[in-house]
């Protein structure tokens, strides 16, 4: 076979038959890698426009970082406590007064903070069962494979693009308004949110799922409810969970924030020490906010992996 | 009875089955070959409503399968059960739960949303395990079985639905010879004694000559040769086959008879 020289990318082949489909194949490359080449250019010119503007506009200028650096230091300096060694561990006196310089003075509301803590992951843990419910019943009508008509995955589809797309704050300050300050505003608002995130993420889900179950389960009678119970959920159920647990952390964050505008948790008594005090007590908040976010991620972290683990996949 | 008029289906310019006209009597069992592609996945798929008919009629007693829609459709999938080369298991799902599914057109839709079976079905579930010879693994996650395994399930489903018509879409093509020979054997048996009519798609024709009472040869979407398996010449199976000829006559392949015989030259 004297083709073979061609195998090891020979320009001068023998036959002409064969140099020709090499001769196109390196014409198609070519004019496929010019083509390519313009799109690059014309991205990367986009990107450099972009970026060039949202630098401009945010003002995002080295000597204006430099010049602002101090400040933040500045700031620190005023919720940073006023501890003293000798004063760290003292009670308090007769009089029920804690001495300033002590734990115990710098940290006087300790426990109404761990309750309104309490109360943040409460509201967390609400609102993540409350999305994760929605977003789970809408989720199947929401995937192009499973939808049962058209309007239904239209409006699933919609439902969720617009309850992702408020911000949270935003909700949160509707319903405070609605329904008046407290956890209760946070929740909802949250608990939209949520379904909104999670519902495109299950949907997404739903949409790698194999047909050929869901087709066994057509195949004996199944009405199309008894098709998401038999032949999606039981594929699909291991990733919901944790996509619900990782939404779960995220929630406790947002929970510990939304309190800036009356719904509720740690939230709202960090917009106050801030707005009424702004000393060492904002300090003695994040620091109980922090500690709490990282030991429930790491919580979480560790079920939703060991979850993962045992599911294979 | 089972009854196809003119039944056609297209894909767009493509005619996948075309002007089907049979005539199935209750308690046969029918073998429909053909090369890939000829349209016999499609014809089967049209009598369970898969897929929908583009025009024509399959009459089951009284009534036009190709007219029935919601509950009436569901009714009949259920009473004409599927069995796929891909056995289509929930994989997930333990094998008890898996061949409940098969009674799911009989129950109320809160128990079959919170998955409550009564004891009775699940006795009913087990039998039907059971005689597939299954019933030990009726705990295990069906995707931890044995492509053979999942298909001896896959029948136990079907049989749970207690069918009046039994589907089988190449049930035997994704198996080895000891596991299609246990396959088909069962469906046999189930033809035999349950007397449900029995319509099962192969792809190699020995298995078809051994097993059934009545051959369906397909190409192109149209039928070309109906009858028993004694009619079916070799001139006639090699223009059935085409190309595939090869492929479809040799045993070792997919097929059920352990000790390979010869059929080329038996046929020849």
């Amino acid at each position: 076979m004297s083709d073979i020289i061609m195998m090891g990318g020979s320009a001068g082949a023998t036959g002409d038959a064969p140099h020709d489909a090499v001769h196109a194949f390196e014409r198609h490359r070519a004019e496929l890698r010019a083509s390519k080449r313009v799109w690059n250019i014309l991205l990367l010119a986009g990107f450099a426009i972009c970026l060039g503007l949202s630098i401009y506009i945010s003002q995002f200028y080295p000597d204006r970082l430099a010049s602002g650096v101090p400040r933040i230091f500045e700031y620190f300096g005023t919720i940073i406590p006023d501890l003293q060694w000798d004063l760290l561990f003292e009670g308090r006196t007769e009089e029920g007064r804690a001495v300033p310089g002590s734990l115990t003075y710098w940290y006087t509301d300790f426990w109404d903070y761990v309750g309104l803590i309490f109360e943040t992951i409460l509201m967390a843990i609400t609102a993540t069962l409350l999305g994760t419910f929605f977003a789970f019943i809408l989720s199947f009508s929401a995937s192009a494979n499973l939808a049962p008509s058209r309007w239904a995955y239209w409006i699933s589809r919609r439902v969720f693009e617009l309850s992702r797309g408020i911000p949270e704050i935003l909700l949160a300050l509707v319903f405070v308004f609605m329904i008046g300050i407290g956890p209760l505003a946070g929740v909802l608002a949250i608990a939209i949110h949520t379904t909104g995130a999670l519902g495109k993420l299950f949907s997404e889900v739903n949409e790698n799922a194999s047909s050929r179950p869901i087709e066994g389960i057509t195949a004996v009678g199944g009405t199309w409810a008894e098709k998401m119970a038999y032949g999606v959920v039981p594929q699909v159920a291991p990733n919901f969970f944790s996509y619900a647990m990782l939404r779960f952390e995220i929630n406790v964050r947002a929970s510990s924030i939304i309190g800036f505008v009356g719904a509720g948790g740690i939230g709202q008594e960090l917009n106050r020490v801030i707005s009424f005090y702004s000393d060492d007590r904002v300090l003695a908040v994040l620091i109980l906010v922090v500690l709490t976010v990282t030991v429930i991620d790491l919580i979480s972290e560790r079920i939703r992996h060991g979850f993962i683990g045992k599911e294979n996949f | 009875m089972l009854k196809l008029e003119k039944l056609t289906r297209k894909f767009g310019e493509n005619i996948a089955v075309g002007n089907a006209t049979i005539e199935i009597p209750d308690g046969q069992m029918v073998g429909i070959i053909g090369r890939s592609g000829a349209g016999k996945s499609t014809l089967l798929r049209l009598l369970n409503r898969l897929i929908d008919p583009s025009e024509g009629q399959i009459l089951f007693g009284d009534t036009d399968i190709a007219q029935l829609s919601g509950k009436e459709l569901r009714a009949w999938r259920s009473d004409c059960a599927m069995i796929f080369q891909q056995f289509n298991l929930v994989g997930r799902l333990d094998v008890i739960t898996n061949v409940l599914t098969g009674r799911l057109h009989t129950i109320p839709t809160w128990r079959s949303m919170a998955q409550v079976f009564t004891p009775r079905e699940r006795a009913f579930a087990i039998q039907a395990l059971d005689r597939l010879g299954m019933a030990h693994t009726a705990l295990q996650k069906a995707e931890t079985l044995s492509g053979g395994q999942q298909q001896r399930v896959a029948i136990a489903r079907a049989l749970a639905q207690e069918p009046k018509i039994l589907l089988a879409d190449e049930p035997i093509a994704s198996l080895d010879p000891m596991n299609a020979k246990i396959v088909m054997d069962a469906l046999r048996d189930i033809n035999k004694q349950d007397g449900i009519t029995v319509i099962c798609n192969l792809h190699t024709l020995d298995t078809a000559r051994q097993y059934c009472d009545r051959i369906i040869g397909m190409q192109d979407g149209r039928i070309v040769f109906d009858g028993t398996p004694d009619l079916l010449t070799t001139a006639m199976a090699r223009e059935i086959y085409g190309a595939e000829a090869h492929e479809a006559f040799n045993e070792a392949a997919t097929s059920t008879s352990i000790p390979a015989a010869q059929p080329v030259r038996e046929l020849a």
